[in-house]
């Protein structure tokens, strides 16, 4: 890219669409990036505080690298270089228009000969035509498909050309990252991120934002109706696993299992497996004064009330190995004396006392119960990141794989003898490009030969 | 016999490769360099069958993974891709002094997988958030990306130290012409970012479909970045401002410790969502 019109250019247009420029901007992109990964992102500004002292403190807080890739001048970086990059697009379009349009037979025979491939054969006079035509039988047998011919300084110039069109891939290439960065600000624009716990059989119509922690409405509602989880041999986890029913007035629309790698989408929002946690659940059986046995089921994070006791019992503290028993502490009031609490070791009943009456409780089994997580998002963005990946990966092949290839045949009189001229030019893998360019120099060869 | 054992044996078979390439440079035996060849080849169908052979002890035990999941099988595949890429560029070019350059490092990796106490070497099984098939596309296009920087690298050194006015008389001036060396350089380069290019981009859609972000800013994800900006502006420099041979060989070598970096410090010095790949 030349500076063509230097009598227009203007010295802010020229900065933005100098090559200096973006060559600068990847250099600080990468260099400022590694200062994220080296300070932890996102952690509560207290930390810092304590960990780098108020110093560093004072700069990471201005800089706000605690959040570098979310930071003002972060931001700004990519947006000069998203700018870079469409301003060096379009000061390029008028260069490859040119390239595009030039014509490829516009060629005198000196002009080929200053190719640095080429091959000249002088032939004796007395060679008939059948041969020359036989030579342009063989060009085109090597080379290709004979794209255009000319009548040039007396001879005939046949061109095989290929790939001129490849030259527009550069656009499709730098156009795709935009088109990612595109993707991505539409995404984060119309779209959330959020956050679900939900209990077995608890069902939710909101998550929780994450940005904001603001509650965010689904339009429906999701229900996680049981949450498995298994364990190899060795002690990892094999499955984490939530059967989710999605529904809507009331009604089921779906139901799906929900795994890691295995998403569930409804209506543009995307649910997916991201944590869990074991809720304890004790049995227990109380036995009253009168010598009555009763079932008492004491979930975590719930009080039970017993009326016909006068009694609320609540699971307080859960051990799952005391003394190689599960031991459970358990919650006990009933309006007489104050709230207080018990240790009960499965096989080892207890006994309490409320007024007079005399209760045994003990502990028959501890069911672990979970609450998952899920990781919830709207992303209306993301099939144009999508496109712009493919169109990367497309582009990126043309670019470097598809190389505008000419050869050149000429046939005719140079300095009163008849010759042959092969030349050849190629943009891109120039070593693949002259061994071809070799075999076709040595068809013709061997055809002169015989 | 366990891969792992098979696998340890490819280290001294391809550090034996690297002395018969280095006795075949200095020297100049033609029939060393005949017999390099074949050591890297006989290393190099070993390695396939401790890889095949691990792949399958993996379903004996129940796990049944490409094995590809942790720090030992990546330095495994990595130093099957850098042979790999280089017995290409051997036969394409024919020429085996670049053997001298390339072989070590595929010794070195599998020096590192087989006897560093950091690296487990046992077949772990597959925890939820590894059981895709992206971690297999992933992988593969990540590490093709990463051997193609190392064999840059390795011509971006045998650039640098071959001297300018190459007369083919001195040890170095057996080194292949510096217009070849520059052109197979840019190639391997072009290379290998695709490659690169590729496995960011599975990466992307992997993570997406597992976590719901394509792009968390995560260090592993972060460096891969800053590589790809650093061969990004190896091309433009080319392109645009017509650098080549000396310029782009000292590229080459930055942007292979960004590689090293995205690969190993990341894993031992930062943390982030890519841990298991520590193990």
């Amino acid at each position: 890219m030349g500076k063509k019109n230097n009598s227009k250019s203007n010295p802010i247009w020229d900065f933005i669409t100098s090559v200096k420029l973006a060559v600068f901007l990847l250099l600080t992109l990468a260099a400022t990036s590694i200062i994220g990964t080296v300070i932890p992102q996102g952690e509560p500004l207290q930390r810092y505080l304590e960990h780098y002292g108020p110093t560093w403190f004072k700069i990471i807080k201005g800089l706000h690298l605690y959040d570098t890739y979310n930071s003002w001048w972060f931001l700004s970086l990519l947006g000069l270089f998203a700018l870079n990059l469409i301003a060096c697009t379009i000061r390029r379009i008028p260069y490859t228009i040119k390239l595009w349009r030039r014509d490829s037979l516009d060629f005198t025979v000196d002009r080929l000969l200053k190719f640095r491939l080429k091959k000249q054969w002088k032939l004796p006079p007395d060679t008939d035509s059948t041969l020359l035509e036989k030579i342009k039988q063989v060009f085109q047998k090597e080379a290709g498909r004979i794209s255009a011919s000319k009548e040039v300084d007396g001879g005939n110039l046949y061109l095989v050309e290929r790939g001129k069109w490849s030259y527009w891939g550069l656009y499709g290439l730098h156009a795709s990252i935009l088109i990612v960065l595109l993707g991505a600000v539409i995404g984060s624009m119309t779209g959330f991120k959020g956050n679900l716990m939900l209990h077995e059989g608890e069902a939710s119509d909101h998550v929780i934002d994450r940005k904001s922690g603001e509650p965010q409405p689904l339009g429906f509602q999701i229900r996680c109706d049981k949450f498995t989880v298994s364990f190899y041999d060795t002690g990892a986890p094999k499955e984490f696993r939530s059967d989710v029913t999605i529904l809507e007035n009331g009604q089921e629309k779906l139901k799906a299992p929900l795994r890691v790698n295995s998403p569930v989408n409804y209506k543009g929002i995307t649910f997916y497996q991201a944590s869990y946690q074991p809720i304890p659940e004790a049995e227990l059986t109380l036995t009253t004064p009168d010598g009555k046995e009763t079932t008492v089921i004491l979930p975590a994070f719930q009080k039970v009330e017993l009326p016909e006791f006068n009694l609320i019992l609540g699971l307080y503290q859960y051990l799952p190995e005391v003394h190689g028993v599960p031991a459970v502490r358990v919650w006990i009031e009933d309006g007489n004396s104050p709230a207080r609490t018990i240790w009960v070791l499965k096989g080892s009943p207890k006994e309490f006392h409320s007024g007079s009456n005399t209760f045994r409780i003990a502990l028959k089994q501890v069911k672990n119960k979970y609450m998952t997580g899920l990781q919830v998002k709207k992303d209306p963005g993301i099939w144009i990141v999508w496109l712009g990946f493919f169109l990367m990966i497309a582009g990126f092949v043309v670019v470097f794989w598809v190389p505008h290839r000419r050869l050149y045949l000429w046939i005719g009189e140079k300095d009163g003898q008849k010759t042959i001229i092969l030349a050849g030019q190629s943009n891109k893998n120039k070593i693949h490009f002259e061994k071809d360019f070799e075999k076709v120099a040595q068809a013709i060869e061997k055809s002169l030969e015989e | 016999m366990t891969s792992s054992y098979l696998l340890s044996w490819t280290t001294f078979i391809y550090l034996g490769a690297a002395a018969l390439y280095l006795i075949h440079w200095v020297f100049r035996v033609q029939k060393v360099g005949v017999l390099a060849t074949f050591t890297t080849v006989a290393g190099f169908v070993l390695q396939t069958a401790g890889i095949i052979l691990r792949w399958m002890e993996s379903y004996k035990l129940g796990y049944g993974h490409a094995p590809l999941s942790n720090l030992y099988e990546s330095l495994v595949f990595f130093s099957w891709l850098t042979i790999l890429v280089y017995l290409v560029i051997e036969w394409k070019i024919k020429q085996r002094v670049i053997g001298a350059f390339a072989t070590p490092f595929a010794s070195l990796a599998m020096a590192y997988a087989s006897f560093s106490p950091r690296v487990e070497d046992t077949i772990q099984p597959l925890i939820p958030a590894l059981q895709s098939n992206w971690l297999i596309a992933h992988v593969i296009t990540c590490f093709l990306g990463y051997a193609s920087f190392a064999v840059a690298c390795g011509l971006g050194i045998i650039y640098l130290i071959k001297p300018k006015s190459g007369k083919s008389t001195g040890l170095l001036g057996m080194l292949p012409d510096h217009r070849v060396l520059d052109d197979l350089m840019h190639q391997t380069i072009i290379f290998g970012f695709l490659w690169l290019t590729i496995g960011i981009i599975t990466g992307a859609v992997w993570a997406n479909q597992a976590w719901g972000t394509y792009w968390s800013w995560d260090p592993k994800e972060t460096w891969s970045l800053i590589t790809w900006f650093v061969y990004a502006t190896a091309l433009h420099a080319r392109f645009i401002k017509g650098w080549r041979g000396k310029k782009i060989a000292i590229l080459s070598i930055v942007g292979f410790v960004s590689v090293m970096f995205t690969y190993f410090g990341v894993n031992f010095l930062l943390s982030g969502l890519h841990s298991y790949g520590s193990g």
